[in-house]
């Protein structure tokens, strides 16, 4: 399906939206990679759900927001961007930092949340191992370790198959300094969030790629352990992207966690 | 034309296959080929070799800072600038510098220099410098907030040098309740800023704009020119005339009895303009660190790297200066000729390069070299 694409102002901040699909409103915050556009997934889980799928501030084409200083602003100003598009209730959907923002939402709003999928999110300092250090690596580097098998990527060409032009080149060089302004120091976490995450009582499905090189599994059994209805399922042969490297198998597990599947 | 004594005090005491192996000597290479054993023997060594600068007539001893690298063990400029400050009589104590973004504490900054340049009995100039990213990676601060700490953080120390205590200090990066330092620099209104360069445009407007000294170092004269043309600009905005007194420039050099010693002593900076220098991007510009224009600039004033480049390229192009004390002052003068400069900055030791060699360059700049130029 074809989804439209909207420019929403959040205060005096304007963010590109995509919108498509018909049903229950899922709102879908991406990684640090940025918002890679209308993926495969989307389009089986667009079938049931109104999927609004931003691009966060200083992120691809949306305003630059330099105030920032830590994903819980960017938390703070995707419920405002609630308020905006009239959304009172939805369901929730974030991958990596963009899990991590879920996260934080959740645990200062949680009325607004239906149910929630935390895809290898971030923000949990890991009791053992380390979140890989993104900005040590040239991005050439870091995509191999981002990913399994990236062979197996079935929208691979379209997402990863030729050189960025430097618009694009560009807009990764922005993706990265806006993750950079958010999760520099404490690298990646938020020592106080494990003392909020009992506050979430909605059901919530942790999604991990056994093969994470970049947030260890480990953080998925945390966030297991502090959220109250949470359940963690593991991806075998699948590293940090679930999204774009087991899409059909993805969408089946977000598809049934939404319909009112167990937690 | 004032000439400078530099010694970035290296550790260059381990098997260099070793150091190949790792991806930067900076950073990645463990420590655990550190020895303070040959440390505190080299410390000596750097620190009497200092004293003789100063006692051989050096305008200037120019001191530096950095972390996690062999390159430069100096790990505190302003500890090094209070031990010169008691050891040495005449030169100027010129620290260049003072890593100003990696501070959480400008106060405590304040209050060093100036405590170094009392001890000294105001011979300090006082340079302020963004750092390479080593050093944000080194004090894990944000490198996207760099040139905003650079600049809050100078504000302060100005303020607290200009400004009588107590006052408050809230900004974005910095916050203090009672600024009130009771130790004041001895120069008024406080040691003249220098400020170094090597690829930002932003820093050379902004260095003009307040009228400090401005040094680039280790480029080639036509991009040493250009940034110096960016000078010009911020000093023009501010309606300041630039004199060559507020110009610098940086260069490695070493002299001795004859052409082939010299040339022989001066081949041990390669090591400083290659394998020190050599890493991924990430380490010395981290994201954010630099703006775009820097970042093209860059670009374009590396377009080829030190490290590719041969010692006898380097020499050719002014990178390093290595002759008989007569040869040095002919091109101490081109270097001169070509720039317009007031002040030469010489980093004119290396580990590798013995304790006697290192004592006789100085010797002879301190008999033949500084004499000559002091008159050019």
């Amino acid at each position: 399906m074809t989804p439209r694409e909207e420019t929403i102002a959040v205060g005096p901040t304007r963010v590109e939206v995509l919108i498509g699909g018909a049903g229950d409103p899922l709102l879908v915050l991406h990684g640090a990679g940025g918002n890679r556009g209308w993926l495969r997934w989307m389009d089986a889980v667009a079938e049931r759900h109104t999927i609004y799928a931003p691009t966060h501030p200083g992120f691809g084409r949306s305003d630059a927001a330099d105030w920032m200083e830590g994903i819980d602003d960017l938390a703070r100003f995707y419920l405002w961007f609630l308020d905006v598009m009239g959304l009172s209730r939805v369901h929730l959907l974030g991958h990596s930092i963009g899990g991590w923002t879920a996260a934080e939402m959740a645990t200062m709003r949680p009325d607004v949340l239906d149910r929630l999928v935390l895809v290898a999110p971030t923000g949990l300092k890991p009791e053992r191992g380390e979140i890989l250090d993104i900005f040590y690596y040239p991005p050439e580097e870091l995509f191999p370790l981002t990913v399994f098998d990236a062979t197996t990527i079935p929208e691979r060409e379209r997402l990863f198959g030729r050189r960025p032009t430097p618009d694009e080149a560009e807009i990764a060089l922005r993706n990265r300094e806006m993750t950079a302004r958010l999760t520099w120091k404490p690298y990646m976490f938020n020592p106080r969030l494990p003392h909020f995450l009992p506050r979430v009582t909605a059901p919530t499905l942790l999604l991990w790629g056994r093969e994470d090189r970049i947030v260890p599994v480990v953080c998925g059994e945390q966030y297991r352990r502090l959220l109250p209805n949470a359940t963690l399922r593991v991806l075998e042969r699948c590293g940090h992207m679930p999204l774009v490297e087991q899409p059909d198998r993805f969408a089946e597990l977000v598809l049934d966690f939404l319909r009112g599947g167990p937690a | 034309m004032k000439l400078y004594y530099f010694s970035e005090m290296p550790h260059h005491e381990y098997p260099d296959a070793e150091g190949d192996k790792y991806p930067s000597l900076r950073l990645a290479f463990p420590n655990t080929f550190f020895s303070p054993e040959i440390a505190q023997r080299n410390y000596q060594r750097y620190l009497d070799e200092y004293d003789a600068a100063d006692q051989a007539g050096f305008d200037g001893l120019m001191i530096n800072e950095h972390h996690s690298t062999p390159s430069c063990v100096n790990v505190s400029a302003n500890m090094t600038a209070g031990i010169l400050a008691r050891t040495t009589r005449n030169a100027k104590l010129l620290i260049l510098g003072n890593i100003l973004p990696i501070q959480d504490n400008p106060v405590q900054m304040a209050e060093q220099v100036a405590m170094a340049d009392l001890i000294s009995g105001g011979r300090v100039l006082s340079g302020f410098v963004r750092g390479v990213g080593v050093e944000s990676w080194w004090a894990n601060t944000n490198p996207i907030h760099n040139r905003e700490r650079f600049e809050e953080c100078h504000d302060l120390i100005i303020k607290c040098w200009t400004t009588p205590g107590p006052f408050r200090w809230e900004g974005k990066h910095y916050h203090f309740r009672h600024v009130n330092p009771w130790c004041l620099p001895l120069q008024k209104p406080h040691p003249p800023i220098w400020v170094p360069g090597t690829a930002s445009p932003e820093t050379a407007v902004w260095a003009g704009r307040m009228g400090y000294t401005y040094v680039p170092f280790l480029v080639s004269f036509e991009v040493a020119r250009e940034l110096f043309d960016f000078y010009r600009q911020g000093a023009a905005e501010a309606g300041r005339t630039v004199t060559e007194d507020k110009l610098g420039f940086l260069i490695c050099a070493v002299t001795a009895d004859t052409k082939a010693r010299a040339l022989e002593a001066g081949r041990h900076f390669v090591w400083r303009m290659g394998p020190t220098l050599r890493g991924p991007a990430e380490y010395f510009s981290p994201v954010g660190m630099r703006s775009r224009a820097a970042s093209r600039f860059a670009l374009k004033a590396r377009s080829v790297s030190l490290s590719k480049m041969s010692y006898e390229e380097l020499v050719e192009s002014y990178y390093i200066v290595a002759g008989t004390p007569d040869e040095v002052v002919e091109r101490f003068a081109r270097v001169r000729r070509e720039l317009g400069i007031g002040h030469l900055l010489l980093e004119a030791q290396e580990s590798r390069m013995d304790h006697a060699t290192t004592m006789r360059s100085i010797d002879l700049m301190g008999k033949s070299v500084i004499p000559a130029m002091a008159r050019i």
